[in-house]
């Protein structure tokens, strides 16, 4: 039965993510967003991530998509009207290329790591009490990856710190502008 | 395999549990109705049944009756999903919640604890499925396509976001404090009415039940309904039974944080000054303080005039968030000192 829920999972993940590149409508891509993201916590839950299943829903689907669909619907982005179609169909054909540069490249470098280490995913060596109870997880973030673990968040605090420099010298400008 | 009494005994207690929530979801309507009636000096609803205790059966009736309203230019499919979307995740979270922390024994046959499972993420379960009832909101709001109901699904998204941070902050504190996510090891860490929470983190436990308020848009933050400036809201386009699923999920999600502020802050199943009771004395204790807080959700709704927009955001961003981020920084300096 796990099997078959997780190539039930696998291929709603799948055939969502397609719905997020070729719905037409904004909102139908964040919503198929949405259903790929719940496939893929209910396949980490299979997996035994609980800690990561819980996290997917309530980082991306919780809060991230959240905004994203506030921002879609406060700009009320309808369906592409089709007289400026020449210039989506150029968009498209453009992201269509980047998107299968981006997958590619995407599948060498793990084609690359598992050929590189000589190693599946399963046979690397568990940490004695496993990395799913939050206790183990805990000790290897704040242990062994402390450094990986701080610089990802300073990372992340100087994007945001950069976002609202950013979109405060918009306001700005826009302000000087009108 | 899984042993046929262990597959019985979830059966049974996930069918109590939800037909529970179910009907205390209707009850509260019923409640909420009452009570304003008592505090405005009126008699409430009193006509079906004795004190009018079956008005909620005749409302559900009237519900399924009711006509289907389909506004033009609405997304047919999303208009008919949001309720779902709206009641199905609070109505989930009720599931790890511990109403007892003794196995519970009928008749010899023991069911283990009074709770459909127990996670070892009972807290982040519980955080990341509330935090998804908000798309019901939003995606009913949107695809009304009505100017109203997407101002107020708007409204619902710009407020849950803020407020589910100071309420995933206020919880860290307290699982700090009982070194554990997981919701039994939380009530259990509570047993005497000394270690409950509440006494040790009043700042913590205050900003959780305001930002429970907020996250279930009840009074006085009820701004994604706020009918004197949305007429309703995001369900302004609902009607018949899609409107009543909207309620259930408001009710449910009521019903799930009022369970929790119990669980987090009074001990959940404690009962004070026994050491060791019997279980059914346990969910009595539980239902009790409970039963407090879903009470306080309608004294609230009729006590106090509503806030504005801007007054919550600043509320939530500038008071409760530093607050919460203070407080949680002190639990983690003193308990780590002691």
């Amino acid at each position: 039965m796990a099997n078959a829920l997780f190539y039930l999972m696998a291929a709603g993940a799948v055939a969502a993510a397609l719905g997020v590149v070729l719905a037409k409508s904004p909102i139908q891509c964040v919503l198929s967003l949405l259903a790929s993201f719940f496939c893929l916590a209910t396949i980490y839950l299979l997996a035994g991530f609980q800690f990561l299943a819980a996290a997917q829903i309530l980082v991306y689907a919780g809060a991230i998509m959240v905004l994203f669909l506030f921002v879609i619907m406060l700009l009320n982005l309808g369906n592409p009207s089709s007289k400026d179609g020449a210039e989506d169909g150029l968009f498209r054909r453009k992201g269509a290329f980047l998107s299968v540069i981006v997958a590619a490249a995407t599948m060498a470098a793990g084609a690359m790591a598992v050929t590189a280490d000589g190693l599946a995913p399963a046979t690397q060596p568990m940490p004695e009490h496993g990395i799913d109870t939050i206790n183990g997880l805990a000790g290897e973030m704040f242990g062994r990856y402390l450094l990986p673990f701080e610089a990802i968040s300073i990372l992340l605090l100087a994007t945001a710190v950069a976002v609202v420099v950013l979109a405060k010298r918009d306001r700005k400008d826009a302000g000087k502008g009108s | 395999m899984i042993e046929w009494s262990v597959l019985l005994a979830w059966i049974v207690k996930a069918t109590v549990i939800y037909l529970g929530l179910v009907n205390v979801g209707a009850l509260m309507t019923l409640a909420e109705r009452k009570f304003s009636a008592w505090m405005q000096y009126r008699i409430g609803p009193n006509r079906v049944g004795p004190f009018g205790l079956l008005q909620p059966l005749a409302d559900g009736v009237k519900f399924i009756f009711k006509e289907e309203l389909m506004p033009a230019g609405a997304n047919k499919m999303l208009f008919r999903f949001a309720p779902v979307i709206a009641a199905l995740p609070s109505m989930m979270t009720i599931a790890v919640i511990p109403f007892t922390t003794k196995d519970v024994v009928l008749g010899g046959w023991n069911i283990g604890t009074f709770s459909i499972v127990n996670l070892d993420i009972g807290v982040l379960y519980i955080l990341a499925l509330g935090g998804l009832s908000v798309y019901g909101l939003i995606i009913g709001g949107w695809a009304s396509n009505s100017k109203y109901s997407l101002l107020g699904g708007l409204r619902a998204s710009a407020q849950m976001i803020s407020y589910e941070l100071t309420l995933i902050l206020t919880i860290l504190a307290v699982v700090v404090m009982a070194g554990s996510l997981d919701l039994q090891q939380i009530a259990l860490s509570q047993n005497k009415v000394t270690d409950w929470n509440i006494w040790y983190q009043p700042l913590a436990f205050l900003m959780f039940v305001v930002a429970t308020f907020a996250e279930t848009n009840r009074h006085p933050f009820d701004f994604a309904e706020c009918e004197p400036e949305l007429v309703a809201g995001f369900h302004t386009e609902y009607s018949s039974m899609k409107f009543a699923l909207f309620f259930i999920g408001e009710y449910s999600a009521m019903t799930v944080m009022a369970c929790l502020t119990t669980t987090l802050f009074l001990g959940g199943p404690s009962v004070p000054f026994l050491e060791d009771p019997h279980w059914a004395l346990q969910i009595a204790a539980f239902l009790a303080k409970a039963g407090f807080f879903l009470f306080l959700f309608i004294w609230v709704r009729w006590t106090l005039p509503r806030f504005r927009f801007d007054q919550l955001m600043a509320l939530g961003w500038k008071v409760f968030l530093p607050l919460a981020l203070l407080n949680l920084l002190a639990t983690g300096v003193v308990k780590s000192l002691v």
